[in-house]
C-alpha cells in the first residue's frame, strides 16, 4: 500500500496534481516518469524522507510497491 | 583453426582476428552490470564465441547482404553475435529495445518501416519480445524471413571442420567495400533514414579518428552509450575493437537510473576516454551525492568528449568544478562534431587542449550574425567542436551552397573519406543531402581560424538527451487525440538550461474551454505521447486558427514556437478571454 506521503512526494517531483498510484504501478505508466526523470524522483524521495538508497537497490525496483517496501524498511532501520 | 578465417581483403573481421592473435588474453569488452562482477571478454574468447555463433547463422542460411536487426537488452552475448553477423557477410542493425511505455503497435510500425525501407531479412531478439515482433513477420509483404532467439543458442562449443569450412566459405565472399552495418534513425512515420556504412568507411574512420584523439595501447574506453546510437556503436565499440584496446560497456538503462556507475567504472577500471552527450555532464554533476563518490579517483580520465548535442559551456564548467576534487583533469574536457553519415567524427578538439571559446552577442546570434559581445550580460559563450580530423573537409555554405567566410553562419557541409554509402534504398533522400561528394548536414555553424562551432540546425529535429525526436511523429499522435483539431498541432524543442538539453513542447489548437476540460485534454495529449515513448514537458492549448501557417499551408514550427515563447504573446494570451494558453513552465500535467 502506497502511503499518501510517498505518493505526494512522487507527484510533486513529477509536477502532477494527482495520479492513481498503486503497488503494481510501474514508473513508465506515470506521466513524466521517464528514464531521465527517474533520478529526480529518487532524489526527491531521499531528500524528503532523509534516507539514502544504494544503486543496486534502486535498480532492483520493479514497481512502486517495491519502492514503498524499500522506503519503509529504511525508515524502520535504527540509525 | 581460427587462422583460416583470415581474409586478404582486410574486411573488419580480419582486423578483429588479428587483434585476437596479437593479444589473445587482453580484455576486449568488459560487460558491466551494476552490483555484479563484470564479465570480461578477451579478444580470443570474443572471436571464438563469434565463430561458434557464425556457424549457427550459416545453419540458418544467413549470409552475405542479409540485413539482421538485433533487438536485445544489455547482454554479454550481444557482442559476439554482432561480430558473427559481420563474419558471415550479413549486415547488422542494432535497434533500441522497446521501453515498456512504447505501445507495441508503434514499435511494430518502426520494424515494418524498416522492413519496407531496408529490406530487413532477419530479426534477432529475446523470447519476451516474440509476441510483439512476430506480427511484423507474418504481415503480407513482409521481407522478414525469420525470427531468432540467440540467447537460447549453444555457445562455447568447438566447431567441426565442416562447420568451420562453411563459415569460411561465407566469410571469404566479404570484401572491404561491402556494406558493414546499418544505422537506423528512430522515427515511425516513414522518417527513418538507414545509414549504410562499408567496411572501408569504418576501418578508415577509426584510423583517422584514433589519430585525432591520440588513441594508444594504454587507453581504455568506458561507455554507457547505447549501441544503436552512432556515438556508442562507432566511438565506443568499433573504434576500440578495431584498434585492439579494451572497452567497458555499461547498460544505458542502468546508467540513467544510477549515473554514478560511469564514475565507478572509470575509477575501478582506470578508464581513459568517454563520450557523453551534453545532458550527461549536467546529470552526473547534479545528481550524484558526495557519499556516492567515496573512493572515486578520476585521474586516469584523459578525455571526456562532448558530442551529439549542442555543446554548452555551462555544462563543462559545472562538471569540472564538481569533479576536480576527485582527480578530474580540467584539460580532459573535449568536444567533437559527428554524425552517422560520415561514420562518426568530422571535427575534434586536440587532446589536452581546452576547447576554444567565443563570447558572442546573444541578440546578434539570434539574427544569424557572429558578433563578439561587448557586454557580458548579453554574451553567449560558444564552445568550439574542434578542427577537422584527417581526410575530412568541412565548409560553411550559404543557401546556394556557396562557401562563406570565417565568422559567417551557414550550413555545415562535410566531405570525408569515411562517408556513408547513402541511405539504403532511399536514393531521393540521399540526393537531397549529398552533392558532388559533399554531405549537407542541415546543421548551422561557423568557422573561426580552423575551429568549427555548431550553433543550431536547419531541421526541426528535437534532441532530448542525445536522442532525436521527429516532431512529425509527435504531431501525428497528438493530432489524433479527441479534442485536438486534426493537423493543427506543432511540436518543438525548448532549451532546458538546468538539464543541459532540450525538452519537448507541443502547441495544439482546440475548441475545448473550461479548466477541467483543458486539464483532461492536456493529460490525454501527454499520455498519447507516452505511447511513442516521448515525454512532453509543456502543452500549450490555443484556440482554433491560432497557429501561423507557413507558405506551404502547414503550421510553421519556427514561427509558432517564437510566438508562444515571446513574452508579449504570452502576456496577450493570458489576458484574452479564451484562457487556453498558459505561460511556459506552468502547465505540465496539471491534473485534478
Amino acid at each position: 500500500m502506497i502511503t499518501e506521503e510517498l505518493k505526494r512526494v512522487i507527484l510533486t517531483a513529477l509536477k502532477l496534481d494527482d495520479w492513481d498510484i498503486q503497488d503494481e504501478t510501474i514508473a513508465t505508466q506515470v506521466p513524466g516518469w521517464d528514464s531521465l526523470n527517474h533520478v529526480n524522483v529518487i532524489l526527491a524521495i531521499e531528500n524528503h524522507f532523509r534516507v539514502r538508497f544504494k544503486p543496486v537497490e534502486v535498480l532492483k525496483l520493479k514497481n512502486i510497491g517495491d519502492l514503498q517496501a524499500l522506503l519503509t524498511a529504511k525508515l524502520q532501520k535504527p540509525v | 583453426m581460427r587462422k583460416e578465417l583470415g581474409n586478404e581483403n582486410e574486411a573488419i573481421w580480419s582486423r578483429w582476428y588479428k587483434n585476437a592473435e596479437r593479444a589473445p588474453d587482453r580484455d576486449a569488452i568488459i560487460h558491466w552490470v551494476a552490483g555484479e562482477e563484470p564479465f570480461r571478454w578477451t579478444f580470443s574468447a570474443l572471436i571464438d564465441t563469434a565463430e561458434g555463433l557464425a556457424a549457427t547463422l550459416v545453419e540458418h542460411d544467413i549470409g552475405k547482404g542479409d540485413v539482421c536487426a538485433i533487438i536485445m537488452r544489455h547482454n554479454k552475448i550481444l557482442y559476439p553475435l554482432y561480430l558473427a553477423v559481420v563474419c558471415v557477410g550479413a549486415i547488422p542493425a542494432i535497434l533500441a529495445y522497446p521501453n515498456p511505455r512504447l505501445h507495441p503497435d508503434k514499435f511494430r510500425q518502426g520494424i515494418d518501416g524498416m522492413s519496407s525501407r531496408s529490406g530487413l531479412d532477419w530479426v534477432f531478439t529475446e523470447r519476451d519480445l516474440e509476441g510483439t515482433v512476430r506480427p511484423s513477420l507474418e504481415r503480407p509483404g513482409s521481407t522478414i524471413k525469420g525470427l531468432h532467439f540467440p540467447l537460447e543458442w549453444k555457445t562455447g562449443h568447438v566447431l567441426t571442420k565442416e562447420q568451420l569450412d562453411r563459415v569460411i566459405t561465407r566469410h571469404k565472399l566479404v570484401k572491404r567495400d561491402d556494406p558493414l552495418l546499418l544505422q537506423h534513425s528512430s522515427g515511425t512515420t516513414g522518417l527513418q533514414k538507414p545509414v549504410l556504412l562499408s567496411h572501408r568507411a569504418v576501418l578508415e574512420h577509426v584510423k583517422y579518428y584514433g589519430q585525432a584523439i591520440g588513441l594508444n595501447s594504454n587507453d581504455k574506453i568506458v561507455s554507457w552509450l547505447p549501441l544503436y546510437h552512432d556515438m556508442g556503436l562507432i566511438a565506443a565499440f568499433h573504434l576500440p575493437l578495431a584498434l585492439g584496446i579494451p572497452t567497458v560497456q555499461i547498460d544505458p538503462f542502468e546508467w540513467v537510473m544510477v549515473p554514478s556507475l560511469l564514475l565507478d567504472a572509470i575509477s575501478l577500471e582506470r578508464g581513459t576516454i568517454s563520450w557523453l552527450p551534453n545532458f550527461a555532464y549536467n546529470m552526473i554533476a547534479d545528481k550524484i551525492a558526495d557519499d556516492e563518490l567515496d573512493g572515486i579517483n578520476l585521474e586516469s580520465w584523459r578525455l571526456v568528449i562532448n558530442c551529439s548535442e549542442p555543446v554548452r559551456y555551462e555544462s563543462h564548467q559545472k562538471f569540472v568544478e564538481r569533479f576536480r576534487h576527485w582527480g578530474l583533469n580540467p584539460l580532459a574536457i573535449s568536444s567533437c562534431y559527428a554524425m552517422a553519415e560520415t561514420t562518426f567524427a568530422t571535427t575534434q578538439t586536440p587532446p589536452g587542449t581546452p576547447p576554444s571559446l567565443l563570447a558572442l552577442d546573444r541578440n546578434a546570434l539570434a539574427q544569424g550574425k557572429v558578433k563578439i559581445a561587448q557586454d557580458a550580460d548579453r554574451a553567449k559563450i560558444c564552445v568550439s567542436s574542434g578542427k577537422t580530423i584527417a581526410h575530412c573537409q568541412v565548409r560553411i555554405v550559404d543557401e546556394n551552397r556557396q562557401e562563406v567566410s570565417d565568422r559567417t553562419i551557414g550550413e555545415i557541409a562535410i566531405k570525408s573519406r569515411s562517408m556513408f554509402d547513402g541511405y539504403r534504398n532511399y536514393l531521393e533522400k540521399t540526393r537531397e543531402v549529398v552533392c558532388d561528394g559533399w554531405y549537407y548536414s542541415g546543421d548551422y555553424g561557423f568557422a573561426d581560424r580552423g575551429d568549427y562551432y555548431v550553433i543550431g540546425r536547419k531541421k526541426d529535429i528535437i534532441i532530448v538527451a542525445g536522442n532525436n525526436i521527429y516532431p512529425e511523429d509527435l504531431e501525428d499522435v497528438v493530432g489524433k487525440v479527441e479534442g485536438v483539431i486534426p493537423g493543427r498541432v506543432i511540436a518543438f524543442g525548448e532549451e532546458d538550461r538546468q538539464l543541459g538539453t532540450e525538452h519537448v513542447s507541443v502547441i495544439a489548437e482546440s475548441g475545448m474551454t473550461g479548466d477541467q476540460g483543458q486539464r483532461k485534454l492536456k493529460m490525454d495529449i501527454i499520455e498519447a505521447a507516452m505511447a511513442i515513448d516521448v515525454s512532453i514537458t509543456n502543452v500549450y492549448l490555443v484556440p482554433p486558427r491560432w497557429l501561423i501557417k507557413s507558405s506551404a499551408g502547414k503550421p510553421s514550427r519556427k514561427a509558432n514556437k517564437e510566438r508562444i515563447l515571446s513574452g508579449s504573446e504570452t502576456r496577450k494570451a493570458k489576458t484574452n478571454d479564451y484562457g487556453g494558453i498558459e505561460a511556459r513552465h506552468t502547465n505540465r500535467a496539471q491534473v485534478g
